[in-house]
């Protein structure tokens, strides 16, 4: 089964004087139940935009965002709301998604009471198991937000997150505002979530080594279009897109760092997406770009398995030997 | 080794909590060489902030002070040195770049006026020398087209670019210290890696020593040659990257360096479970608590861990660790 189907989606903003801003340019990926995908790039690639997107926090331009069998891009009013109850979203800053003068048991009821889910004790019982199970005591439920820590209150924004029940949760840079040792702690409790309750994950990161830790499905984001997309395995142990290379190879790692390994350089800032260049939109900054890279587009093109690919070049020898030279280069472990 | 460039004596910062003042940091002694990149490493809390801004005398007072120890830079204490001599060494001798680029650039003045600036109070230079010498710096911190990029204002720069022009101000005087409190961590590891490379070659070209605060241990692998780790104000383990790395001794640091998911290119398909640090660091009220900072959290901690303070003690060439396991180890 599908948990979540998005088959080319825009989201395209006005940018004033006729302008338009291309966020999201015609991405499709689908995320099978029980599996999290990962939708990596730099800032300004869309990501944030096209997980928005599939809950509905932001609207679409055109294509489908298909929440099991259900179009939710066409729906309305109540349908919607009911709709909501499968996907929710825990997002990136834990300060600032929670409601400062709310008691942090009457945040995580508040998704039940809104859609009217049992009787008010079933909901406060309801309060008390989530509390549990992401790890903070039920007594806990009579305070304020800033009577926790940053990790307690992405713990408390989980909590509101899972309350309905839902199928698929939207986490948006979920830890990226932690410290490196509560990170750990809120990586372990999604992992575990996702294999006791089976529940989906669109997650979006920057940091590659988190997306891998967590992701069993990832797609790289240029600019607004998917450049590449794969199993965990596959996106590393063979990336294809230089793109992709270069994401990884600037990742600082220890072993690497002391090794004194030569990076893929990206020269350069992305283009702008008010006026996307014609042809490969990573072509300015890619080394093996060709003419004929910055002409022609190229699209996305399975290469077996999960794998697929944007890029002209990805078969050929001379990308090869950089992608060799990668992984290889790169400890293993 | 010669006379460090930098050597902090039993440093002491303390802040006035209420009515009783707290020791954030304690006992605190370290040196930097010319050339040498020190990393500072722990969460946030620890203290590591707080210490790099005592360097440049910007401790906020009150509520904070420098209460005890020794900033000796070049041989000249910088604790009590009066405004007027550090004005002459902030920006100058020692400079700063901060975490956030897109607070720490005035929104009102053009980023060239802003680099200019600096060179017009500390050289004295006139405002058309000032002017082409931001142009300079800009190129030099690899900003494209500088002639035009310094009549903009900061919004009109990216995240990666604003950082540049930070590093840019932190340059002009061509400092011996440039301190970098995790320079890139607002920034994705494309820009990341272009703004080490840029730290790199101005090392090379100036010869600055650089003192760089972070979390991420790759960094720290990547671009240091000295590490000094900090709980709870203060230092606990100290030494040369490759050890910090591969053989950490204290059980933070090697909480820190374990609870990374770490980027792999042959992933399984079932990565474990990271390994956690319980809790978290102690509140600044919880400071000065009898015992090892660390022991609430600590695996191994021990009942002398709870009643007494390990000091630093050394463990080899060039490392110490503050940790009561090193002596049963040694004993």
């Amino acid at each position: 089964m599908t948990a979540l189907s998005v088959r080319d989606l825009k989201v395209h903003f006005p940018a004033g004087k006729g302008k338009v801003v291309h966020a999201v340019d015609g991405v499709s990926f689908d995320i099978p139940e029980g599996t999290a995908f990962g939708l990596v790039g730099e800032s300004g690639s869309g990501k944030t935009t096209a997980a928005l997107a599939c809950a509905r926090l932001v609207e679409a331009t055109a294509g489908e965002v298909r929440l099991g069998e259900t179009d939710i891009t066409t729906l309305a009013g109540d349908a919607m709301r009911r709709a909501r109850r499968d996907i929710q979203v825990v997002f990136q800053d834990p300060y600032a998604s929670l409601n400062p003068r709310e008691r942090v048991g009457a945040i995580v009821r508040r998704p039940l009471d809104l859609m009217k889910v049992g009787t008010p004790a079933e909901r406060e019982a309801r309060v008390d198991e989530l509390f549990a199970t992401v790890g903070l005591r039920p007594d806990q439920k009579a305070l304020f937000p800033h009577q926790f820590s940053g990790g307690q209150r992405q713990r408390i924004g989980i909590a509101r997150a899972l309350a309905t029940h839902p199928k698929l949760i939207v986490c948006d840079e979920p830890v990226s505002a932690l410290d490196v040792a509560i990170q750990a702690q809120i990586l372990n409790l999604l992992a575990r979530l996702k294999a006791e309750m089976g529940l989906s994950y669109l997650f979006i990161s920057h940091d590659l080594a988190v997306v891998q830790h967590l992701c069993d499905r990832i797609a790289v984001m240029y600019l607004g279009q998917i450049v590449e997309t794969g199993s965990r395995r596959e996106i590393f142990t063979s990336p294809m897109h230089p793109y992709t290379m270069a994401l990884i190879s600037a990742v600082p790692s220890p072993e690497t760092g002391l090794a004194g390994v030569e990076r893929i350089r990206l020269q350069g800032d992305p283009p702008s997406p008010i006026a996307p260049p014609p042809g490969c939109r990573f072509a300015g900054r890619c080394t093996f770009a060709t003419d004929h890279c910055s002409k022609v587009a190229p699209v996305l093109t399975a290469t077996g398995g999960n794998h697929a690919v944007a890029c002209h070049r990805a078969q050929d020898a001379e990308v090869a030997a950089a992608r060799n030279a990668l992984v290889q280069g790169a400890p293993s472990g | 080794m010669s006379a460090p460039l930098l050597s902090v004596r039993d440093l002491e910062i303390s802040f006035r909590l209420g009515t009783e003042e707290t020791a954030v940091v304690r006992d605190l002694s370290f040196d930097l060489g010319e050339g040498e990149t020190l990393g500072i490493v722990g969460e946030s809390g620890c203290g590591k902030s707080i210490t790099a801004l005592s360097l440049l005398g910007l401790v906020p007072n009150p509520p904070g002070r420098v209460s005890a120890g020794q900033i000796l830079f070049q041989g000249q204490d910088l604790v009590g040195a009066s405004e007027e001599q550090l004005n002459r060494i902030r920006g100058n001798e020692i400079s700063m770049v901060f975490q956030e680029p897109m607070t720490s650039l005035n929104p009102v003045y053009t980023v060239g006026e802003q680099i200019a600036e600096t060179a017009r109070v500390h050289f004295g230079s006139s405002r058309a020398e000032a002017w082409d010498r931001a142009i300079e710096m800009l190129k030099l911190v690899g900003i494209p087209s500088p002639e035009q990029r310094a009549h903009n204002f900061p919004h009109q720069l990216s995240g990666g670019m604003r950082q540049r022009v930070m590093i840019a101000i932190a340059l002009v005087c061509e400092p011996k210290i440039l301190i970098a409190d995790e320079p890139t961590t607002a920034l994705d590891v494309t820009v990341q890696a272009q703004i080490f490379d840029l730290f790199r070659e101005l090392q090379d070209k100036i010869g600055a020593a650089i003192i760089l605060i972070t979390h991420d241990i790759g960094v720290v692998a990547q671009m240091t040659n000295r590490v000094m780790v900090m709980y709870a104000g203060r230092k606990i383990e100290e030494g040369p990257v490759a050890g910090f790395i591969r053989d950490p001794r204290h059980p933070y640091t090697r909480g820190l360096i374990s609870c990374i998911p770490r980027l792999s290119m042959s992933p399984s398909d079932m990565p474990d479970p990271l390994f956690e640090i319980p809790g978290v660091v102690p509140a600044p009220r919880e400071l000065g608590a009898p015992g090892c900072a660390f022991a609430p959290r600590c695996p191994h901690a021990m009942q002398r861990c709870r009643v007494q303070d390990p000091a630093l003690s050394r463990i080899g060439e060039g490392r110490a660790v503050a940790c009561w396991l090193e002596e049963e180890v040694a004993a």
